[in-house]
């Protein structure tokens, strides 16, 4: 299945991508999603923590992906 | 009127204020967030705003839901920008209407915190020393 990656604040100046799209095993958990994009995107190590939403909710790691979810992977944030 | 506002364009405090007026309220409780022109121990010429957009409206109506019920307030607006703004530009405001000052002032720094926790919202500082993003209060970066 695919789906759509989209990157924030210095995570996405660091990746130099806005958003892509990824190719995933039917059922993969956000987790696993997260695990390779560290393995395709080294960068993402250098963050303590990171946040993670999918469809514009945050989500726990064991959260199950479908077909056309839009993962977010960003920076805690700072606004206000 | 528009109760979450996240929009490039400055607002008026006062008209905010004027169209979250009601019989009910006793008070309203303001607070306007401003483009400080040091940080980090540098000066700041201006700063970048970046917001994911879809999700931080989502999450701003629901702290402003969560605020309405828990402190029992009237109404509720909350204005985000983005963008490039200046020093001593607004960046955002709150506006919390209620029958007295008590809950008034708790729910507005309630929804201050629950903003600087959870909204999609990042600052970057743009200083003569090179351009820094504001990473949350927990710092993401590990250097």
């Amino acid at each position: 299945m695919r789906v759509k990656v989209r990157y924030f604040a210095s995570i996405r100046d660091r990746i130099g991508l806005d958003q892509e799209e990824v190719e995933t095993p039917s059922g993969t958990t956000l987790g696993a999603l997260y695990d390779e994009l560290k393995a395709t995107h080294e960068v993402l190590g250098e963050w303590n923590r990171v946040l993670l939403a999918v469809n514009g909710e945050y989500m726990e790691p064991d959260q199950s992906l479908s077909e056309g979810d839009v993962v977010a992977v960003f920076p805690p944030v700072s606004g206000g | 009127m528009m109760m979450i506002v996240v929009t490039k364009e400055d607002f008026s405090v006062d008209g905010v204020l004027n169209e979250l007026r009601s019989r009910e309220m006793g008070a309203l409780v303001t607070f306007v967030g401003l483009v400080r022109g040091r940080s980090q121990g540098r000066d700041v010429d201006r700063i970048e705003i970046q917001v994911y957009e879809e999700m931080a409206k989502a999450q701003l109506e629901a702290i402003r839901e969560e605020a309405m019920e828990k402190y029992g307030v009237e109404e509720v607006a909350i204005v985000h920008r983005y963008g490039s703004l200046k020093v001593s530009e607004n960046i955002m405001m709150i506006a919390v209407g209620a029958g007295h000052r008590p809950e008034g002032f708790e729910a507005c720094r309630f929804v201050l915190e629950r903003i600087k926790e959870s909204v999609p919202i990042w600052k970057k500082e743009i200083t003569p020393e090179g351009d820094f993003w504001v990473e949350g209060e927990e710092h993401g970066r590990k250097d």
